[in-house]
């Protein structure tokens, strides 16, 4: 049954073509808006990621990492004194203007981070010297040109204060249109003018054997002018802010959905004219005998054959594009289980494109083959 | 193989509603055994509707049909798609061959319905096609063969599976008289030499030649019948 499936599917070598290709294309645009949506969602936790922290302390109602309030760097003092806290490191973070040599001025979201312990985190210490720079900030690889750096080091201005580009980093390019800016925390705060002992963010550390769950709880209840969060729990917040109160994630999920029902509609249309062009051999096989069930699994079979090839041909478009994409949106990704799940999506959309041609194949008369 | 019958008792079968209706079938009983009966009867007459009745394509309006002495009038679809592939093998005017499918593959299709394994379906059709000297262009499509050969094939096809009875719809009206010849001597053979019972519908009045009876048809009804011995 499965050869004869295949037979006549591809027994029109060009509607076979547009049935694939159809597919090919829905899956392709299946898997790139869920690698933009992936790699979106990945970037706006991206920084909570780098870190090593247990737990972040933030201003009340910070909706997410890029969007900081100051709070006072007592509150570091205070969490140092409860119990299984290990070390509490600061964070100034905040927008500010980049003046390149040109005259022009870029926003920039300027990080700086206590030197020690987060070791993932870029410090200019850590990528260079274990000596302390004056005015020495880092830069993502893919703002260079934004930034408007083009030699290293280059003297910048950021809100007016020297600034010296030392060295380019990998892999923390802002998804947001706002280059970020690493340098160390006292550096953050004078570029950013933050008033005396203020910080922005305290990541917090447990000693070993704590839970952090239950320090958060204590933190939260000796800390009430503030927010706590596990950093799995900030990093969610943080997705969450940009997917759905931004409308970016919805509009990415649009696409993706759009090309789920525009793949669903192309196949079952190329597949219900296959399945009429072939009506005559369906009404034949039943006269001979075949029962509904056989007559379903061939319809079926056409279907998910096509789906299978046509996923394959997706995909084998998807990664060279992605790869391409890349150089101008750093942050997409597609994750290992996308692919797979996108086959899987793919289908299930030629499963239900084949719904209707399975009840116009099973209800043929097969009377029919009395007519010349 | 037991001996192969077929019969209807009062069978009525119509199309359409209202004014529309046309009584295709009235009140037809009839019985065959082994041997070669030709239906003829002019256009409109019934014939057609008589064959899709017997091999249990078409269920009639009223009156009951026995195959193998199996009352089959209550029968589901699934079941009667069943006594399809064991006991009625068909032969269409058009052909009705699988264009993508190669003589062979064609053949072997009906043996797959029936849940016979790859290998052993294969050889059967092998032998089926040989029989009719189809065996050195199994590997050809129906585009590729003549009408006389797609005929043989579609023959091949309804005799693989060995069936006691075979139904026949103007097998010969699209072939050339030479052809036409060929199949209406294996259809006779199958009913004279293998005792299988053979129905042949047909305006063709060559056929006669070849059949142990002739059943006229007229407005749905049986109108006169001649025996010969």
């Amino acid at each position: 049954m499965l050869k004869f499936a295949w037979r006549n599917l591809i027994h029109d070598r060009l509607r076979f073509a547009v049935t694939v290709v159809g597919i090919a294309f829905a899956t392709f645009l299946m898997i790139f808006q869920g690698s933009l949506l992936a790699g979106f969602m990945s970037a706006s936790s991206r920084i909570i990621d780098l870190s090593y922290a247990d737990i972040w302390v933030t201003a009340r109602g910070t909706p997410c990492f890029d969007f900081a309030a100051p709070l006072p760097e007592r509150f570091r003092d205070l969490s140092l004194g409860i119990a299984g806290v290990r070390d509490v490191h600061r964070i100034a973070s905040s927008f500010a203007l980049w003046q390149k040599p040109s005259g022009e001025r870029q926003t920039v979201l300027i990080i700086g981070a206590d030197p020690g312990s987060i070791s993932l985190f870029p410090d200019p210490r850590t990528q260079q010297s274990t000596t302390l720079l004056p005015d020495v900030v880092l830069v993502d690889h893919s703002n260079l040109k934004t930034l408007g750096v083009t030699t290293l080091p280059m003297e910048v201005e950021i809100n007016r204060h020297k600034a010296r580009v030392v060295k380019e980093i990998e892999g923390v390019s802002s998804f947001m249109g706002s280059p970020y800016v690493f340098t160390n925390h006292s550096e953050a705060t004078r570029y950013l003018e933050l008033p005396n002992e203020r910080t922005t963010y305290l990541l917090v550390r447990v000693v070993p054997g704590a839970k952090p769950e239950m320090v958060k709880s204590e933190l939260a209840r000796r800390l009430p002018e503030v927010d706590v969060w596990t950093s799995s729990e900030f990093a969610r917040r943080s997705q969450l802010y940009w997917i759905a109160q931004t409308g970016a994630g919805g509009a990415l999920l649009t696409a993706a959905f759009l090309g789920f029902i525009v793949g669903t509609v192309i196949v079952s249309q190329t597949i219900y004219a296959t399945t009429m062009e072939n009506i005559e051999e369906f009404a034949t096989i039943k006269a001979l005998g075949a029962s509904r069930w056989t007559v379903q699994r061939m319809v079926l079979l056409q279907a998910l054959a096509s789906g299978t090839v046509g996923a394959v041909l997706g995909l084998a478009l998807t990664f060279p594009t992605v790869s391409l994409t890349k150089t101008s949106i750093p942050w997409i990704y597609t994750p290992r289980w996308l692919p797979l799940c996108m086959i899987a999506v793919s289908l299930l959309m030629c499963f239900l494109a084949s719904i209707v041609s399975i009840r116009r194949a099973v209800s043929i008369d097969p009377g029919r083959v009395f007519r010349a | 193989m037991p001996e192969p019958t077929l019969s209807v008792e009062r069978v009525s079968v119509a199309y359409g509603i209202g004014s529309g209706r046309v009584q295709a079938l009235s009140d037809v009983s009839l019985s065959f055994g082994p041997g070669l009966t030709l239906v003829q009867g002019h256009s409109g007459s019934g014939k057609t509707t008589l064959l899709s009745i017997l091999g249990c394509i078409l269920r009639p309006d009223s009156g009951r049909v026995w195959v193998m002495d199996q009352d089959i009038t209550k029968y589901s679809e699934g079941v009667l798609s069943s006594i399809r592939r064991s006991y009625v093998g068909y032969v269409f005017q058009a052909f009705r061959l699988f264009r993508a499918l190669s003589a062979l593959e064609n053949v072997t299709l009906s043996l797959a319905l029936s849940g016979w394994g790859k290998r052993e379906a294969r050889c059967r059709a092998e032998a089926s096609l040989e029989n009719l000297g189809l065996f050195a262009k199994r590997h050809r499509l129906p585009k590729e063969l003549s009408g006389g050969e797609k005929q043989r094939v579609a023959i091949a096809r309804a005799l693989v599976c060995d069936p006691p009875i075979v139904l026949a719809d103007e097998p010969t009206a699209s072939l050339d008289s030479t052809a036409g010849e060929q199949i209406a001597n294996i259809l006779q053979d199958l009913a004279s030499k293998e005792s299988r019972l053979v129905v042949v519908v047909s305006h063709d009045a060559r056929w006669r030649d070849y059949s142990n009876r002739t059943l006229w048809m007229s407005d749905g009804r049986l109108v006169n019948e001649a025996q010969l011995s």
